[in-house]
This record gives structure tokens, C-alpha cells and sequence, in this order.
């Protein structure tokens, strides 16, 4: 029973599923960002007053001078601009849609960073920079981010 | 006696002695003396010398206190567990104090951890006797069902609850014809409650049992507002999300893997043989890591084996193909297969039913899967050859 590199007659492939029982946490800043959309279908960010810029998803600290934000809630606005997207073009199961979608991100009115979601209702040949959108929440909320759905045109 | 926000004014000075912290009173050498008022007061002084207390009540004058404090016995108690504002109470002429005022407001909170009032035990009559005030009527439209609660233990009972039309009546005992009886020991009640016990494991492992249509049981869930305990502060409401995601895996086996899953296929164990030390790898490999030779000869090993090791496993880890937590205890043996050279080691699972019987030096023989696929699988576990 002699091994040659080009002996391969009876090599095979297994196939097999691994599951990775995982535990997120959203943290005491994400869990109030998703309680605000899922019960008052709000978007909050925070405010540092030293740098006087809007960080949506919230974070706990400044990026740029470290302060701490977790106190400075603001609301902001359930409407915004686009200020870059992508179409996604396949499909895969992890996904939150089926292709083609459009990936935005999204300057909500009343911040300074640009949030990343999903648009419909919109072609996605026709998505240009500086098109207006609103938010669309979500009936059956999940706990996460997926509470607000996806933007729409205005 | 009187209780304020729960808490007697004895209940502070009664805890001093265990919230003292020695370190805290370096060089301290005071005698603090309180005074409060009203029902459930009464004269107390505390005396720190030495890294030492001392805490007495008294009957008599309150005299030579480094610093005495004046309150009635709510403001007291309110301030001491945060319900009321220190400053807006001394502001206010609710609390006074004669003396070195410094010694209260810098020292003490040095001397004693701060008071928290004990958790009151919550019976499984509080969270049923609730359940009609956080009924969410708005959830429960068209909704038609009488869940039963059979406790058992102490502080257990039985009750039903009617949910009809949009409202729920909460009954003593089981009703004849309720849609599902959940049944379990008082104390998981509560905790399922209180958000202490993950309500899936404890019926995965058999501690509340369900009786009747199961789909009621998780739906009725959604009914009502979760249960507080009465006067606690509101727990803030944190998101974790579990999940357990599955991941497609593809094994290219290569030729000498390949060998060893055929064998496995026909109930045969093959390994490899150096051809210069003469040392048999099971599983086969395509190189002798001692000697740095390819191997090229294939050898049938066993089928029967000989036991050097037992490893019990007490820890219950995920299986990685299904995510679910295994069975424990359970043991992996490592066993000598006939016919394969010293230290060449062989592992795996040992007959869930003999792993308190296995002894080192036992025999053993593999137990094959009725239908055998190629796969790591088609050998189920060894069993004690007897």
C-alpha cells in the first residue's frame, strides 16, 4: 500500500457543521441606544461638549480628547443624508437581505458621524450622495440594531 | 419596630461592627454621637480609638462627643441609604450637628462601608399575587388560556391564572381544566422570576415541568410585565444576545487520512510504520516526525486495546457539531491498540455506562456504528472487553 504524491484516487472531502455557542453583550451605552429605538423608536447619540460633536451609535468616550460621553445623551433626528453607500451584490446567509441591497451610510440631522444601514424602497441604480432619507422601524423587535429596519426616501 | 424605606435605625448601628473598616480608621480617635427622634430612635455612641469600635446605646445624656448628630429617625435611615439628599436634609434643619462636623462628612465614610439594606426574601405569593397588575392587557388579545402553577417546597402552593377577553384573574388552587400546568420547586419559581435561573435550562434539565400545550407556556411570558421587587430600585434593563451560529466545515482528508476513515468504514484500524524506527502512528501520518522519513507502509492495528489512561470530564463544554451543552461526567480513555509500538497513544471515548468501572490496564474493545460513512463517527466509543 505504497503512497505516491499523485496516488489521491482515495482522498475524499468531509463535510461537517461547527456551531459556536456565542454570547453578545451590548453594553450598559448599547443596550440604552437599542431600548430607545425598540421602545421609543428614537434614535439617541452622545454629545461631547468639548469637541461639540454628535457621535451616533453612541460610545462612552471621546474619540478625540477621551472625555466621557455616557451621560450626554442627545436625540437626533429620524432623518438624514447620504453620504456614501455600497449595493451588495450576493447573497449569503448572514446577510440581512437578499442581494442586490443597498448598504448606506447615513449623516442623520443632529450628528456629526455618518451611521451605516440598509435603504429600500429605492432602486439601487438610482442611490446617489446627498439624497435624503428617513428611518423605518422595525414591527417585531429583536433586541438589536435590526429595531430600526432600514432608511427610505423621503 | 418602626421601619423606614425598610430599614430600623438599629439596622445601621447593629451592621457597624461588620461594615468597620480598621484601615480606614488609622489615627482616628472620636466618639460620634447621634441622637434621633421619633418612633424607632433612640441614643447611640460610637466610639473609634486604636483602630477599634465600640457602638452602645444609651439612655442617658449623649456628653464629650467629638460630634453629635441630630435627626429624626426617617431623615436618619433616608440618608444613610441615599433616599434622601445629605445636604438638602442639613439645609433644611431636618438633621443638625454639634461639633466637629468634618468627622461625619470626610471621616466616617472612611471608617464604615456604606450601609445597604438587606434583600427582602420574595416568596412565590408576592410574584403571583403581582401577576394581575402587570398583566399587559395589550398583548393579549384573542388570547384564551388558564395556566396552573403547581409550587412545591416551602413557601409553595397552587394557583391558576384565567387570561380571557383581555384580562387576567389570578385563583387559590388548580382549576380542573387549565390549558397548562407548569410545575416546579418554589424556589426556581422565584428565580425564574427575578430573571435568576434562564428559564430553557431549567426545563432542558427537568427542574420545571411542563404539562399541557407547551406553545401556552412560552407565549404566556410575553403577558406580563416583568416582576420587580417591591421597593427595589428599578434594575437598568441591559441587551445580551446569545446565539449559536453554524458554521459549514469541509475536511479534504488527503490520501493517508483518507486510509484511515476506509479503515474505519470496514472496522479497522490502520496505521502508519516508519520504516527506519519502526513505530506505528495512529491516526496515520505521511512522515515520521522522529526520524524525518516518509512513511509508506500501512499496518491493521487492534481491533482490540489495552487501557493506559482515563481522563474523567467533569466540565460541561458545547459540543462543537450541535452547540448544545454535553453530558457529564464522561470519560475519554487513551488505550494501546494490539500490535501498535510503546507511546503510540490512542484516544477516544470511553461507554458513557462504564466510565466509574474503567481501571488502567483494562481491556477494551471499540463498539462501530451500524452504518459506517468514512467518517470519525463510525467508531462510537470503546467498551470493556469482559
Amino acid at each position: 500500500m505504497a503512497i505516491h504524491r499523485e496516488n489521491i484516487k482515495d482522498c475524499f472531502v468531509q463535510e461537517g457543521k461547527m456551531a459556536l455557542p456565542n454570547q453578545y453583550f451590548a453594553g450598559r451605552v448599547g443596550s440604552r441606544f437599542i431600548i430607545a429605538l425598540r421602545d421609543k423608536k428614537k434614535i439617541l447619540g452622545v454629545k461631547c461638549d468639548k469637541c461639540n460633536k454628535v457621535f451616533v451609535p453612541p460610545r462612552e468616550y471621546c474619540e478625540r480628547c477621551m472625555s466621557r460621553l455616557d451621560e450626554n445623551w442627545v436625540e437626533l433626528s429620524n432623518e438624514g443624508v447620504i453620504t456614501n453607500y455600497t449595493v451588495v451584490h450576493y447573497n449569503d446567509k448572514h446577510l440581512p437581505r437578499k442581494a442586490p441591497y443597498i448598504l448606506a451610510l447615513i449623516k442623520l440631522d443632529g450628528a456629526d458621524t455618518p451611521f451605516p444601514h440598509i435603504v429600500e424602497d429605492l432602486d439601487p441604480g438610482k442611490v446617489t450622495i446627498g439624497m435624503k432619507v428617513k428611518a423605518v422601524f422595525a414591527k417585531e423587535t429583536t433586541n438589536t440594531i435590526m429595531d430600526l429596519d432600514h432608511f427610505e426616501p423621503v | 419596630m418602626a421601619k423606614y424605606y425598610g430599614v430600623a435605625v438599629e439596622d445601621i448601628f447593629n451592621t457597624m461592627e461588620e461594615r468597620f473598616r480598621r484601615e480606614g480608621a488609622k489615627g482616628v480617635d472620636a466618639l460620634f454621637g447621634y441622637n434621633i427622634s421619633g418612633e424607632g430612635g433612640g441614643k447611640w455612641q460610637v466610639t473609634v480609638k486604636d483602630e477599634n469600635l465600640r457602638v452602645e446605646k444609651t439612655e442617658g445624656t449623649l456628653e464629650g462627643c467629638s460630634v453629635m448628630l441630630n435627626a429624626d429617625a426617617e431623615t436618619f435611615v433616608g440618608v444613610t441609604i441615599g433616599k434622601i439628599d445629605a445636604g438638602e436634609a442639613f439645609s433644611s434643619g431636618k438633621i443638625s450637628v454639634d461639633g466637629d462636623i468634618g468627622l461625619l462628612t470626610n471621616v466616617l465614610p472612611k471608617i464604615f462601608t456604606k450601609f445597604t439594606p438587606p434583600a427582602k426574601d420574595v416568596i412565590p405569593k408576592d410574584i403571583i399575587d403581582s401577576m394581575e397588575d402587570r398583566f399587559r392587557a395589550d398583548k393579549a388579545e384573542g388570547v384564551d388560556m388558564t395556566i396552573g402553577y403547581d409550587l412545591t417546597g416551602e413557601n409553595g402552593g397552587k394557583w391558576s391564572a384565567k387570561i380571557k377577553d383581555q384580562t387576567c384573574k389570578i385563583e387559590e388552587g388548580l382549576v380542573p381544566d387549565c390549558t397548562v400546568t407548569l410545575q416546579m420547586d418554589a424556589k426556581i419559581f422565584v428565580g425564574l422570576n427575578l430573571g435568576l435561573i434562564d428559564g430553557t435550562a431549567a426545563f432542558t434539565s427537568g427542574k420545571v415541568k411542563i404539562e399541557g400545550d407547551m406553545g401556552a407556556a412560552a407565549t404566556s411570558a410575553a403577558l406580563f410585565e416583568k416582576f420587580q421587587v417591591a421597593g427595589a430600585e428599578e434594575a437598568e434593563e441591559l441587551i445580551s444576545l446569545k446565539c449559536v451560529p453554524s458554521i459549514d466545515e469541509r475536511f479534504a482528508t488527503g490520501p493517508v487520512m483518507a486510509r484511515w476513515f476506509e479503515g474505519l468504514k470496514e472496522k479497522k484500524f490502520y496505521a502508519t510504520k516508519c520504516p527506519k524506527c519502526g513505530r506505528t502512528q495512529i491516526p496515520p501520518r505521511e512522515i515520521c516526525a522522529n526520524c524525518r522519513v516518509r512513511c509508506t507502509e500501512f499496518v491493521e492495528l487492534g481491533p482490540k486495546a489495552t487501557v493506559t489512561y482515563i481522563d474523567t470530564v467533569y466540565y460541561a463544554s458545547p459540543d462543537p457539531l450541535t452547540g448544545s451543552i454535553r453530558e457529564t461526567p464522561y470519560a475519554g480513555v487513551y488505550v494501546m491498540l494490539d500490535g501498535a509500538t510503546e507511546e503510540e497513544n490512542f484516544v477516544h471515548e470511553l461507554k458513557k455506562e462504564e466510565f466509574d468501572r474503567i481501571k488502567p490496564g483494562m481491556r477494551v474493545r471499540p463498539v462501530w456504528a451500524e452504518k459506517r460513512t468514512g467518517g470519525f463517527r463510525d467508531l462510537l466509543y470503546f467498551e470493556i472487553d469482559d
